[in-house]
């Protein structure tokens, strides 16, 4: 089963992030991102950098990811 | 016509488009679910719904479609506007009211 850890881990060795959070219980999971790579990209474009970093895991061993993707300067803004 | 084509025919050709696991009836996921609630909160009684558990090919066409390896996922006028995540963000803020403005009294 999949581990929390392991994807805040698969996710972190494909996108520099500042800020990085996964909860979940091996079937769905939670991820805050917070990453200076999204300045200037759409939601969809993050969540896509988000899947690719993650790859084929996301189709075999991942069901579900709810995601949460924001640069340093959204995620200050918001906490 | 293979499998791209007619996804492309069903979002070109319906103004809104869901692809979920299930029916607006009875979706089979927690995310679909969601997704056909956040839908009719924003107004939308009229949508074109595709069950992707009937059609395995569609099941795995439509992630590469739009490069979204996930289901649900929303098309408004043939652009992919994203899965259940971005729909609720989007909803938030209200920027998904303001997309299917005009869109759905069209059909």
């Amino acid at each position: 089963m999949v581990r929390p850890e392991d994807i805040q881990a698969y996710i972190a060795q494909g996108l520099a992030c500042e800020q990085l959070q996964v909860a979940g219980d091996g079937h769905h999971f939670e991820a805050l991102i917070v990453s200076g790579a999204f300045a200037g990209k759409s939601r969809v474009q993050r969540h896509q950098m988000v899947y690719a970093a993650l790859g084929d895991r996301m189709r075999e061993e991942i069901h579900a990811l709810s995601m949460k993707t924001l640069t340093p300067e959204e995620f200050a803004a918001q906490s | 016509m293979d499998v791209q084509e007619r996804i492309r025919a069903t979002v070109t050709g319906n103004p809104v488009v869901l692809y979920m696991k299930g029916t607006p009836q009875f979706p089979q996921c927690g995310f679909s679910a969601t997704a056909v609630q956040i839908l009719k909160a924003c107004g939308v009684s009229k949508f074109a719904s595709v069950n992707v558990l009937e059609d395995m090919e569609v099941r795995d066409g439509i992630k590469q479609y739009a490069n979204w390896p996930t289901i649900p996922q929303l098309y408004i006028n043939g652009e992919f506007v994203g899965g259940c995540d971005i729909m609720r963000e989007m909803y938030q803020s209200g920027e998904l009211q303001k997309s299917l403005e005009g869109v759905t009294s069209a059909s």
